[in-house]
């Protein structure tokens, strides 16, 4: 005999911000594309309880110079494209960012103190070879982003670039910039939902409307903390559920950055057989800590190897379409 | 109050102008209808004090009204009664017709009323009946002497006359009252004063009155009692006279073991060196001795008059003070020898006084919880109410009760020492030449202060540092995080030697010559400290599920009570956003508990069930404690629908 089940559905009465980032030449930008994120009235992937209208976006992770401390598996992956900003951000389109996060780690004091200009022509390169919106970190040292973010948000004025990261301890510049040339902010706080809210006020009483703020909650990666960021992200996405405005930012993890600094990822020799082929065993932990966190609320997977970037947008095409 | 609609000139129909006349200056100005009275005041080149930039905050720009009719907003700066002896805030009022002014000059500008700690005013909270069942009673005795047909012993014929006066069947005599009772008597001609200590004492009760003093005539006419407040920075004592009932003087004095640490557990450290609990104990008796022989001199009084002694004071203070090793009240998990001392002698403890006095310490309810707040609960009526309510004492340790009559339910929270002014660059305590109120300009950044005393000042007290923090919170110096907008223009917003830093008081102005300045550590201390307050009262209140904005009244007890203006600690999220009518100060609850409890009987008896009812909460075992710590490590608070009045102030909403 037939019995109809019917499934309990939650009714929440909140819902995650739209956000998009980058701008069309009618928008005020360059952009060929777009990247529009949140808008999610229910759990992540609950598609029966309510309204998910954007897929999670993947960005791919780039930089300026190229990466001195990466996993050989990673630079093997991008091989010569690596060695220049504009190959690599091109190389990464190809394999299907939706958008790039480009890490302007040649402007750190301690490395090769690229000057902001320096650091705003890279962005401007990287603008004109390819459509896709960027995210632009600076070189995560408080004076030094302030001064390339600035520069960087001035001459990119109007593309709806994403400027991270504003950390409590410093975001007031990052904003300003964001504010005055028509670009958002990334808002990172160290896994920690009362930490995440005071910066989105923070930020949001400087006068930047909150559609062009993205939450990062800082990423634990597999091994590393990963249920810490889980339950934090889903109790940040609850808050928002029910209702908790401030709470609403689309998120944004860093996962290749984050599962790629692991012994895991980087050690070739010398660990135990049982942890498998080393050319595996960092893009499936990228993966692994890729998967979760989708499904923990996860809006924008900034990645760094190509099969990651391969399997993710496969899976979240079928998430998408269950 | 009724709120009157300011009607602006641009309201009114036609261009009516009125003329404004200052006094004592006798400038006149013409203004239109409608015009603020500040704004006439400029007009007229006439100086109206307005630190808060006519935001109607500071209560500054009170003005006299004359002649004329205005019309004034309800602030809550004039009260009613200012109102009807016809002040006004020029900020908050506008003219209406023809009016005259009187301008105050700075001197008669009144200081914010301070609590009334003079004896006179010390009260008991409630009605009790202590006439009838006194605990200390003295009583003149004309006994017969014995012959040889009364040969009766002296005890015997001694207890004779009581059980013939007073109805009691027997008495407690200690070794050394019978050592000198025969020659007393007769060297009195067998006319002697009993000094019977009654307390435990019922008629018809098992236990017989205790005799604690024999005077040689008619001694009657005094009989003093004593009720003491052991604070870890202040002892406190009340001269009670239990002929009268009423507290006949106060004196206080630092106690003197703040040069062995200045809070709780750098004593209990101080008291683990070779002979340091001694020294302790000795230093703090010593300060109570001293405070004894200034009152004796004060009231031309004998020491040896007084026969009973109430003792309130932390967990800590209690224990030094017994001489109890307070040793494991510090290490896991936190156990006191007692939390109700026994009756101790007067005499074994070193104190001034009549040797064989009682001495009786409130009862605590566990380490962290003290006699101290039993007292206060007790003094604050705490226990007697069907109101729901929340009694607070905030020092270095806040302490927090929550309840009714029928249950009570209490925590203690490490707020840290800064809102006495420690950890904090230029704090200070609130002694003279400490800024106790600030106002900050939202226009220039310029800070308007009042210091203890009118001299030079020297730094910053706890209810200043709550000022300043609030201030500079709501005129924007500082962001929600406690952080200081370096980018104003203001040279009192610069970086510092240690940080970015506001500049309270410049060089040229202070007692030292230095700058005074905030610190954004200090700011960080400051939000650190109220974060605990705040998530203390928070998981008090979720633990027993009820709302705070539930809470009926909050009394405010303990030294700071007396000091804390509570819109500014509810601007910066310490106190929780509730209408003033419900907030409370009662002075120094601890003290006037050891004195309820040391005139009426049956309060010692009270305390003691109040101690054994409540509820302690453990934070440190508590895991909602730390979430909420971290929501209240912002200004006023994470979730700013908490704060509905602070929110409106903000973002100028209605």
């Amino acid at each position: 005999m037939p019995v109809t089940v019917e499934l309990p559905k939650e009714k929440w009465n909140g819902k995650v911000r739209e956000i998009t980032l980058g701008a069309t030449p009618a928008q005020g930008g360059t952009r060929t594309s777009t990247v529009t994120v949140g808008g999610e009235t229910t759990l992540p992937f609950l598609h029966f309880e309510g309204s998910i209208p954007y897929r999670p976006a993947i960005a791919v992770e780039i930089q300026d110079v190229p990466p001195q401390d990466w996993s050989t598996t990673l630079l093997e992956a991008w091989d010569t494209a690596a060695s220049d900003p504009v190959s690599w951000a091109k190389k990464a389109v190809e394999l299907g960012a939706d958008a790039l996060a480009v890490k302007l780690r040649g402007t750190h004091p301690e490395r090769q103190s690229r000057s902001a200009a320096e650091a705003a022509e890279t962005v401007k390169a990287i603008l004109g070879a390819v459509g896709v919106p960027l995210i632009v970190y600076g070189p995560e040292v408080a004076e030094k982003d302030n001064e390339v973010l600035v520069a960087v948000a001035e001459a990119a004025a109007g593309e709806r670039l994403a400027l991270g990261n504003c950390e409590d301890k410093n975001y007031r510049t990052i904003v300003a910039g964001a504010l005055a040339h028509g670009h958002l902010v990334v808002a990172k706080t160290p896994i920690d939902v009362n930490l995440a809210k005071q910066l989105n006020i923070l930020i949001s009483d400087m006068g930047l409307p909150l559609d062009r703020v993205l939450m990062d909650p800082t990423t634990g990666a597999l091994g590393y903390g990963i249920e810490y960021t889980y339950s934090v992200m889903e109790r940040l996405r609850l808050a928002a559920l029910m209702g908790d405005s401030m709470t609403q930012q689309p998120m944004i993890c860093t996962v290749g950055e984050e599962s790629w600094r692991q012994k895991e990822s980087k050690v070739k020799d010398g660990v135990p057989s049982l942890w498998g082929d080393f050319a595996e065993r960092g893009p499936l932990w990228e993966m692994a800590t890729a998967m979760a966190l989708l499904q923990s609320g996860a809006d924008i997977l900034v990645l760094r190897h190509p099969k990651t970037i391969k399997t993710m947008r496969e899976t979240i095409s079928k998430l998408m379409s269950s | 109050m009724q709120e009157e609609k300011i009607v602006t000139k641009e309201a009114r129909p036609g261009n009516s102008k009125a003329i404004v006349v200052f006094k004592p200056f006798g400038t006149v100005a013409n203004v239109e209808v409608g015009t603020l009275l500040l704004d006439a005041a400029q007009l007229a080149g006439v100086e109206v004090n307005s630190p808060c930039g006519g935001q109607g905050r500071c209560g500054r720009c009170k003005v006299l009204v004359e002649y004329g009719e205005v019309a004034r907003r309800t602030n809550p700066m004039l009260s009613s009664a200012d109102e009807s002896q016809g002040y006004a805030l020029a900020c908050q009022t506008v003219i209406k017709g023809d009016v005259v002014l009187v301008v105050p000059t700075k001197e008669e500008i009144q200081r914010r009323p301070a609590i009334e700690t003079a004896a006179e005013k010390i009260a008991l909270p409630f009605v009790c009946d202590w006439r009838r069942e006194p605990a200390i009673q003295k009583l003149y005795l004309e006994i017969t002497p014995p012959s040889l047909a009364d040969n009766t012993n002296d005890l015997d014929r001694l207890k004779r006359e009581l059980a013939k006066r007073l109805g009691i069947k027997d008495l407690v005599v200690s070794l050394p009252m019978l050592r000198s009772l025969s020659r007393t008597l007769r060297e009195a001609d067998w006319r002697v004063t009993v000094v019977l200590d009654m307390r435990n004492w019922l008629p018809g009760g098992s236990i017989p009155p205790r005799l604690i003093g024999l005077l040689p005539g008619d001694e009657t006419s005094t009989n003093l009692g004593l009720a003491v407040d052991i604070g870890t920075t202040s002892v406190v004592v009340y001269l009670v006279d239990f002929i009268t009932g009423k507290v006949a003087d106060t004196a206080s004095a630092y106690n003197a073991q703040v040069s062995c640490g200045e809070d709780v557990i750098s004593r209990i450290i101080y008291s683990q060196r070779r002979d340091g609990l001694n020294h302790l104990q000795r230093l703090v008796i010593k300060t109570i001795n001293d405070l004894i022989t200034e009152l004796a001199g004060h009231n031309h009084i004998h020491a040896d008059d007084i026969n009973e002694v109430s003792v309130a004071g932390n967990t800590t203070m209690t224990h030094i003070f017994l001489g109890l090793d307070p040793k494991y009240i510090r290490e896991e998990p936190y156990i006191p020898t007692m939390t109700v001392p026994p009756r101790v002698s007067a005499g074994d403890l070193g104190l001034a006084i009549n040797p064989n006095a009682s001495v009786y310490c409130m009862p605590a309810v566990g380490s962290y919880v003290g006699g101290d707040i039993t007292s206060g609960v007790l003094s604050s009526g705490l226990f007697q109410t069907d109101r729901l309510t929340l009694f607070i004492d905030v020092g270095t340790n806040g302490e927090m009760v929550l309840g009714t009559k029928d249950w009570l339910i209490t925590c203690a929270c490490s707020a840290g020492p800064a809102f006495e002014g420690g950890g904090v660059r230029h704090g200070m305590r609130a002694t003279a030449g400490a800024i106790e109120d600030i106002w900050v300009n939202p226009q220039n950044y310029e800070p308007t202060y009042r210091v203890i005393n009118n001299i030079s000042p020297a730094g910053i007290c706890g209810s200043g540092l709550i000022d300043l923090l609030a201030e500079m919170f709501v005129t924007g110096v500082i962001d929600k995080a406690g952080k200081i907008r370096r980018e104003l223009p203001t040279p009192r917003v610069r970086m510092g030697d240690h940080g970015p830093e506001y500049v309270v008081a410049w060089a040229a102005e202070t007692a030292s010559g230095h700058n005074i300045v905030i610190t954004e550590a200090d700011i960080n201390n400051l939000i650190r400290a109220k974060a605990a307050v705040y998530a203390g009262l928070s998981v008090l209140c979720n633990s027993v599920g009820v709302k705070l904005a539930d809470v009926e009244q909050i009394l405010i007890g303990g030294a700071f009570g007396q000091y804390i203006n509570v819109e500014k600690a509810i601007q910066i999220g310490l106190l929780p956003d509730l209408p003033w009518e419900k907030f409370h100060y009662l002075g120094n609850t601890s003290a006037l508990g050891a004195y309820t409890a040391l005139l009426c009987k049956d309060m010692r008896a009270a305390v003691v069930d109040i101690a054994r009812k409540m509820t302690y909460l453990e934070l440190s075992a508590d895991n909602s404690f730390m979430n909420e710590y971290t929501s209240a490590l912002f200004m006023p608070h994470t979730n700013l629908e908490a704060f509905p009045s602070v929110k409106r102030l903000l973002y100028k909403t209605e």
